[in-house]
């Protein structure tokens, strides 16, 4: 039977031009547009590797709610379409060479390692909803407990962060209205201290 | 000695090897994105590119080895991304707040 093979193939070929679509589209919503291709690609091979409920939580919470959260941030901030800046134009060969370096080390690392024999388990209850559960809650109940903490933490800050302040504008308001008082830290500030 | 790199997937095998260089293309991709891209928002989301293929590689091996703590991981590591994206999307609102920014390069107040 070929049918796995294919599935893989047409999925890998949707990641990886979902991933070309990420660095290379000009607009912040394409991009992650295509990183939601790629994700759903991607949960269709969690699934040819039976891994069931991974595939269920890269849908509904990444694909899901992440990249919704991704969209909700683009919508607010408008669109920035990214000009091609004069400063900097090396970074471009130098980041591809970089990667390309990084990429060889790793592939020439990988040459020549076989794989290990596989553990001997009943395949046909691998990777369903009760073993995950199993494994969370029993051996691996203190790391689970931790995301839990993880998470607060991770929702207090946000809010702590995205809590009410000056706006953009209001800020450039306020800095034409009063020039005078250069604030303490600022480039004037420290020059008129040293004066 | 038996081809282990061959998975079982229902009736065919499937080779960890095509699953692994897929991981490896992706996660390139997304290091290829953070350095080039400048926008902060394009540049979280190749985060998240570079780790869902980790997460793909630890799933290929949980299924090759059939070892669940690979998947287990996966979950762990969707928490943490799931956090830091939170985190670095609220900070980003706030600096968009307070000035207008279209390329990370402009934060380099600490540059002194």
């Amino acid at each position: 039977m070929i049918v796995p093979q294919i599935v893989f193939w047409v999925m890998a070929v949707i990641a990886v031009i979902g991933g070309l679509g990420v660095i290379a589209s000009r607009q912040p919503i394409r991009s992650v547009l295509s990183l939601v291709a790629v994700m759903l690609a991607l949960s269709v091979i969690f699934l040819l590797l039976s891994a069931q409920f991974v595939f269920a939580v890269q849908v509904i919470v990444y694909a899901g709610a992440v990249m919704v959260l991704f969209l909700f941030v683009v919508a607010l901030l408008g669109p920035m379409r990214e000009q091609a800046t004069r400063r900097l134009r090396f970074q471009w060969p130098l980041s591809i060479l970089v990667v390309a370096v990084f990429g060889g080390f790793v592939y020439a690392e990988a040459q020549g390692i076989g794989f290990r024999a596989p553990d001997k388990v009943d395949l046909s209850v691998f990777g369903t909803v009760q073993q995950i559960a199993a494994g969370l809650f029993t051996t691996y109940l203190y790391p689970f407990e931790l995301t839990s903490i993880l998470l607060l933490v991770a929702a207090v800050g946000a809010i702590y962060l995205s809590r009410g302040g000056r706006t953009a504008s209001e800020v450039r308001r306020e800095e034409e209205e009063d020039d005078s008082p250069p604030r303490r830290g600022t480039r004037r500030g420290r020059e008129d201290n040293v004066a | 000695m038996p081809d282990y790199g061959q998975i079982q997937v229902g009736a065919g095998t499937l080779d960890a090897r095509l699953v692994l260089g897929l991981a490896f293309i992706l996660f390139l991709l997304g290091a290829v994105g953070v350095l080039i891209r400048r926008n902060p928002i394009v540049i979280l989301v190749c985060i998240e590119l570079m780790l869902n293929a980790a997460n793909l590689t630890l799933i290929t091996f949980a299924a090759q080895l059939h070892n669940l703590e690979g998947q287990l991981f996966a979950l762990m590591v969707m928490t943490v991304a799931a956090a830091e994206a939170v985190v670095g999307l609220a900070i980003l609102v706030d600096i968009f707040r307070v000035r207008d920014l279209d390329d990370v390069d402009e934060l380099s107040e600490l540059k002194g």
